[in-house]
């Protein structure tokens, strides 16, 4: 009887020590869930965006409502920007001195919902390891760590609460490990009320509301099979495209979004007509690597948060048809 | 007041309760700039095109819907029952609205267009690439050029 206590203890304990270890359990799984969590769980926080030099805190409220998906994201610091969204419908709210500019957009991977629901195409281009646990804004987070394959991309490091799953911190490091970019949460707890009262903007009613412009012509043109992209980086995949008249430009402009699940870079590509001035060169922006080149009568140019071999790579591998 | 005004948008008032709200929004040049601004957001928020004269329907339904008295009424009654003056007020109200539209859309047209032609290329480029990326966390900052175009 007392050795059945006794291995009744030891196995006890031998299970709290494995819940409470650093490196078990498979990785994706905690990716996975996270990935879940973020859209699946209702919950309310603040969490600090830092990259290069700036910051902002950042209230977020996110709740599934059984049908659907409602969050209200407010800027805290600097310009009072408001972002609510239902779904894959995302509006904008940005005040510009005595205006409020009205954007519509369609869905963002935002924080903390920041990781596809399907993996696989992270899965060819990262790999995987889990670090330790860490303490962030009071929970506790196990920490994983995905490490670009090649050097198309960033090091992702990702924080999941050990409770609940969601992502606690993301931060994204070049290939000397300098941060790019980072989100982490001060304050985060989860709701139980069902009640949407806080799902609506706050409006100043002296400033005048404008709607912003609305990209116009999402059917791809004629000439759009003229050019292809060579050898676009490996892992990187088309997932929009859009051909749009850019006010001041004669001709329209072609823009291409290619992702490899976490990173995103756009391809733009416009005929270069008389009096343009063309534009050759690189140039950062924090985590954001442009690079702008002329071929065959075009400007071409790339932009995205991704290392600079990225955007170069794609810029010099357009092939025009003849 | 302010959010009488919301609630009428929101149709959490009803129109016949409200005649007081439309000579209020009428009379107030800060109440109407309320009135047309939460039924953007409105529209807006629910995904309806703006503009969209959704909102003259709503009231031509809900005058449909009101029933009309059939039945002989004391004579000095008729001129003021809830009815008519609801008929008025929300007339009025589709007119007022009508011309609301009219002006949000001359000053649309008037004064978003410079502002974009006057950001510098490069920041076009990268606010394209942000509205467009499926994860960008950059929305939080805004970019250089949004202080630029403020005039």
């Amino acid at each position: 009887m007392k050795r059945g206590v006794l291995g009744f203890l030891l196995v006890s304990h031998v299970a709290l020590a494995t819940a409470a270890g650093e490196a078990t359990g498979d990785p994706w799984m905690v990716l996975q869930k996270a990935a879940q969590a973020a859209r699946e769980l209702s919950y309310q926080g603040v969490f600090v965006y830092q990259s290069g030099t700036g910051s902002r805190s950042v209230q977020i409220t996110h709740m599934n409502y059984g049908q659907g998906e409602y969050a209200r994201i407010v800027v805290l610091d600097g310009t009072p920007r408001e972002v609510l969204s239902q779904g894959r419908d995302v509006v904008i709210f940005s005040p510009r001195n005595e205006k409020v500019i009205i954007e519509k957009r369609r869905g963002q991977n935002m924080f903390p919902a920041v990781l596809p629901s399907n993996l696989d195409a992270i899965k060819t281009s990262y790999d995987v390891r889990l670090g330790g646990l860490e303490r962030i804004g009071g929970r506790d987070g196990q920490m994983v760590i995905l490490s670009p394959k090649d050097k198309f991309r960033y090091t992702y490091k990702f924080w999941a609460d050990r409770e609940y799953g969601l992502l606690l911190k993301s931060m994204s490091a070049n290939e000397r490990n300098e941060p790019m970019e980072q989100f982490a949460f001060n304050q985060l707890t989860l709701m139980n009320s069902q009640k949407m009262d806080w799902f609506q903007p706050n409006v100043s009613p002296e400033k005048q509301y404008v709607m912003e412009e609305p990209a116009t012509g999402r059917s791809a043109p004629v000439d759009a099979i003229t050019w292809s992209v060579d050898q676009l980086p490996s892992g990187y995949r088309k997932v929009d495209e859009i051909t749009r008249l850019v006010p001041g430009k004669p001709a329209p402009v072609t823009q291409i979004v290619y992702s490899d699940g976490l990173a995103s870079v756009s391809l733009f590509i416009e005929p270069l007509l008389k009096g343009m001035t063309p534009k050759v060169g690189h140039s950062a922006f924090g985590a954001t690597h442009f690079y702008a080149n002329v071929l065959e009568g075009h400007q071409v140019v790339v932009v995205g948060e991704v290392p600079e071999a990225t955007v170069t790579q794609i810029a010099n591998t357009i092939h025009f048809k003849k | 007041m302010k959010d009488q005004v919301s609630a009428l948008v929101d149709e959490e008032l009803s129109l016949e309760d409200s005649e007081y709200l439309y000579t209020a929004i009428r009379s107030s040049e800060n109440l109407s700039e309320s009135w047309t601004t939460y039924h953007l957001i409105g529209d807006c928020m629910r995904g309806s095109p703006i503009f969209k004269s959704d909102l003259t329907d709503r009231i031509m339904q809900q005058l449909e819907q009101e029933p009309v008295v059939l039945a002989p009424k004391a004579k000095k009654a008729v001129y003021k029952t809830p009815t008519l003056w609801s008929v008025a007020a929300s007339v009025a109200a589709v007119m007022f609205v009508g011309w609301m539209v009219l002006q949000q859309q001359v000053q649309t047209h008037g004064e978003a267009a410079p502002a974009e032609i006057a950001q510098n290329v490069a920041s076009e480029y990268l606010l394209a690439h942000q509205s467009m990326a499926p994860s960008n966390s950059a929305y939080y900052i805004q970019p250089a050029s949004y202080s630029e175009s403020e005039k």
